[in-house]
């Protein structure tokens, strides 16, 4: 059987997911034996064929270009995969929802603004229809392969909606509220086997946030604990800001 | 000859003994992990042992049903091609506390229920556990009183009760015989040392008073008639169902079961990996539909698993006392507390059906 | 870490061939399956399997033939997730794992003598037909023979061949309704509960299976009790996330009970004291 095409796209990001597939070590040889890579901006030149298996795409979409790009690419790819926070939530993009589009044109583009289109960020699968999500910032490298794999088989991947905490107390972790320190954790979706604690860092909620948190509980969590709701909403909004188109997409229906 | 039963052991020998120990086997025991925090963890000395500690943030489970463990590997290459596998590994834990030796033993009913777990029992027997007795309460989140865990009810090889400039110990098997025997370190107890154990208990039996106002017979009463009690719906808005009081718990042991197939998609291993009640698909069926959608309703079904169904199949609360669910919760949900206003909740309803 | 190869484990599988396939309905398709070496296996109506694609994983599913069915055994499964779907894309002469049977099926012994009142409503037909076509290869041991059967639309009906068969015969009573009908329908439109009322039965002597949606217990148990059928009469089979089968993993756990060995088949008496049953 002919090994399935696969390609990669990037849209707005810093390309540091793509980056890790290069930085796999040496299951990336165990990966490339099983998938026949077509298009790959990062690590060739070559562009794929009109049809390709899995687009995986890593980037947010942030302009009208990108959105038919997007839509081009789902047309070519039997299978989509968004990869990373850009692609899946809006991640770190979604800041510049925060601000008016025009200031935000202006400030980057300064007198040549008004040759440069723009729209509010958006996640992939708020444009186009995706079959599988690798969230992260950068992805979990194991839970990449695990989505490739699944990806490959024809099965589903469901990204656990529990939260990061489940996997956190499995490694034995020390509780970062336990050491007095903010972490989103208790509310961002697991699947990362909590690498950033393991390594002695707080979880920024780069995953999402769980389908159906207990915010009020949350609150009162941060009452107890003395955090400020701010501070909360404040670093949610760094990896989770596109959220709100999908909570006014709700509201509409 | 019969043996003597009870060994003592200098202080000053304490290095050497599990130095010794670590040459043989694998050793295990609480280690201090900062901020008050402690694991059971792979020591080669006794001063790297936290002899003072307070409940690891997971209990010695974790070494008789490991959070991942591979069921079986499998090859597809000529059909479904199965080999169930265990992996287990002699070890030592040392320094187990009561509330967790009753963890451990609570286990034991479970996975030797049939249909036996051949993977359980195959490790539990690899592993020789030498208790270690609180002689005073941890913090005050334990409640190993109003489950009469406070003292040893068995359960270990081993078990050495700290007397200040020397540990008393307590040989309950022959593995645990066999251990003293050869490491050659341990000296017969005198009177005075079973006369200062009699004095530590005693103490302890003032130190230590039930935390919670109901007698430990009373308990699956008091839930027989709390099923439908407002308490539930309370801890259902608090709770965060992060599923860190069940990880934590020594007598938790719900998995789920999956496959991993590796790249070659035919190759791969099935695995378990502790799963926990809280999680809001846990009870799910494949149509999707829920049998404990509320969160308050998975809480009361964590209690009723610890105070009362078990209590109805094997005559034994599964609640340790260890107090870590209580310790872990980020919505501070406290077992203490929950129970108290349970007692308290059914006393009112009865003056109240006795006043009419 | 030593490794050991298990040969006394419960989550060993025995390697089922596939003999034969049929789409039912859009969602559902039938198995037929045969053991290595011809095994029986030996089932009571009412069990379970629990069934793998390995790579996939395990899931629980009833099983839809009699145990009077010998050399093979069948299994209707509906497509929902990700074992069911791997499930679906299998053909003639594919492999699944097999483990089990597993659960309290139905108790035929007490059932022989009586009257039988079927009640089944979607996919509850699956494992109640394991029941009906023992009975039916069982006949002369049981008394009066009723079945009421509902489903959302014609097109949803199992075993449509089969019914027509079960329908032919003097010695069943058989009652269909859906919610919804197209121009062919000439039963009943109406939920399973309309159809109730119309049955005569001798309350003592007649026991009621019951199997459906979670949502259908509660209405047809309270037909049935309005009939003055027994509690302990009445008897059900639950829907639970079975996973190992074994009673460990806690996923099927109702209250106290573990579905996956002290059920799926349990009477409304014993119930009525389970609070998360129904």
């Amino acid at each position: 059987m002919a090994k399935p095409k696969v390609a990669f796209f990037d849209f707005a990001c810093c390309e540091g997911c793509q980056l890790q597939v290069a930085n796999m070590g040496e299951l990336l040889f165990d990966v490339l034996g099983a998938i026949d890579v077509v298009e790959f901006r990062e690590v060739m030149s070559e562009k794929g064929p009109d049809k390709i298996d899995v687009a995986i795409v890593e980037g947010s979409i942030t302009t009208p270009h990108a959105v038919e790009k997007i839509k081009k690419i789902r047309e070519r790819a039997s299978v989509l995969i968004a990869y990373g926070s850009c692609a899946t939530i809006g991640g770190v993009n979604g800041m510049k929802n925060n601000f008016k589009l025009d200031d935000i044109r202006k400030e980057v583009y300064g007198k040549d603004a008004k040759y440069f289109e723009t729209i509010e960020t958006m996640s992939v699968p708020q444009v186009v229809k995706v079959d599988y999500l690798v969230n992260g910032c950068p992805v979990y490298l194991p839970e990449f392969v695990k989505v490739l794999k699944a990806a490959l088989a024809g099965l589903p991947y469901q990204v656990p909606d529990y939260s990061v905490c489940v996997e956190c107390k499995l490694n034995e972790n020390v509780c970062m509220y336990q050491k007095g320190v903010t972490c989103l954790g208790p509310v961002t979706k697991a699947g990362c086997n909590s690498w950033c604690i393991n390594n002695g860092n707080i979880c920024y909620g780069c995953r999402g946030m769980v389908s159906n948190p207990n915010e009020k509980g949350a609150k009162d969590v941060l009452e107890k604990y003395n955090i400020p709701m701010d501070l909360i909403v404040n670093k949610m909004n760094m990896y989770n800001k596109c959220r709100e188109i999908d909570q006014r997409e709700q509201k509409k229906r | 000859m019969k043996k003597t039963h009870i060994a003592t052991l200098k202080k000053e020998r304490f290095d050497d003994f599990i130095s010794a120990l670590a040459r043989l086997q694998k050793v295990v025991a609480p280690v201090a992990r900062g901020n008050g925090q402690f694991a059971f963890e792979p020591v080669v000395s006794g001063n790297e042992i936290a002899l003072d500690y307070i409940p690891t943030i997971l209990p010695p489970k974790k070494y008789f049903l490991p959070q991942h463990e591979t069921l079986a590997t499998f090859d597809t290459t000529k059909g479904q091609q199965m080999e169930p596998v265990v992996a287990y590994e002699k070890m030592v834990i040392f320094g187990v506390h009561t509330c967790d030796l009753a963890g451990i033993q609570s286990l034991n009913m479970i996975f030797s229920e049939r249909p036996k777990d051949v993977n359980y029992l195959i490790r539990k027997s690899a592993i020789t556990i030498i208790g270690y007795e609180c002689n005073d309460y941890c913090d005050e989140y334990a409640s190993c009183r109003l489950v009469h865990n406070h003292t040893p009810n068995g359960g270990y090889d081993l078990f050495f009760t700290n007397l200040g400039d020397k540990f008393i110990i307590h040989i309950n098997t022959q593995a645990g015989d066999d251990i003293i025997e050869s490491a050659g370190l341990f000296e017969p107890a005198q009177a005075a040392d079973l006369k200062a154990l009699e004095q530590l208990r005693s103490d302890k039996r003032k130190l230590f008073a039930n935390e919670v106002p109901v007698v430990h017979e009373n308990i699956p009463e008091v839930f027989a008639k709390s099923f439908n009690s407002k308490v539930w719906e309370d801890l259902g808005k608090k709770c965060l169902a992060c599923g860190n009081c069940t990880n934590v718990c020594p007598t938790c042991y719900c998995f789920d079961v999956i496959d991993e197939p590796n790249l070659d998609l035919k190759t791969g291993k099935r695995y378990r990996r502790w799963d926990s009640c809280q999680s809001e698909t846990f009870a799910q069926v494949a149509g999707g539909e829920s049998f404990r959608e509320e969160r308050g309703a998975r809480q009361r079904h964590r209690f009723y698993r610890k105070f009362k169904y078990p209590m109805n199949k094997f005559s034994r609360l599964f609640c340790t006392g260890c107090g870590r669910c209580s310790r872990t919760c980020m919505a501070k949900i406290n077992l203490k507390e929950t129970l108290t206003q349970l007692v308290k909740e059914q006393a009112m309803t009865d003056l109240k059906a006795g006043n009419q | 870490m030593k490794e050991l190869i298990l040969k006394d484990s419960e989550y060993e599988i025995k390697r089922g061939k596939i003999v034969r396939t049929k789409m039912m309905t859009e969602q559902e398709k039938l198995f037929e399956i045969v053991l290595p070496g011809g095994d029986n296996l030996d089932h009571d109506p009412g069990q379970f399997v629990e069934v793998s694609i390995l790579g996939a994983g395990e899931a629980p599913i009833s099983i839809a033939s009699s145990p009077t069915k010998r050399d093979s055994f069948e299994l209707v499964v509906r497509n929902v997730g990700r074992v069911t779907g791997a499930l679906h894309k299998l053909e003639t002469g594919d492999e699944v794992g097999i483990r089990g049977p597993f659960g309290k099926g139905f108790p035929v012994r007490i059932l022989e003598g009586n009257d039988l009142l079927f009640v089944a409503a979607g996919l509850g037909l699956v494992p109640l037909r394991s029941l009906i076509n023992f009975v039916i290869d069982n006949r002369r041991d049981f008394g009066k023979v009723t079945v009421l059967l509902g489903c959302k639309t014609p097109d949803n009906m199992l075993f449509g061949d089969e019914l027509e068969s079960w329908r032919k015969r003097l010695d069943v009573n058989l009652n269909c309704t859906v919610d919804k009908a197209d121009p062919e329908w000439k039963g009943n439109v109406g939920l399973i509960t309309s159809l109730i009322p119309g049955v005569t039965l001798k309350p003592k002597r007649t026991f009621a299976v019951v199997v459906g949606p979670p949502i259908m217990y509660k209405f047809v148990i309270q037909e049935l009790l309005k009939k003055e059928i027994p509690d302990r009469q009445i008897l059900v089979s639950l829907e639970r996330h079975m996973k190992c089968g074994l009673g460990k993993c806690g996923h099927c756990q109702i209250n106290g009970i573990y579905c996956c060995q002290e059920g799926p088949v349990l009477s409304y008496d014993r119930i009525k004291s389970i609070p998360e049953a129904l």
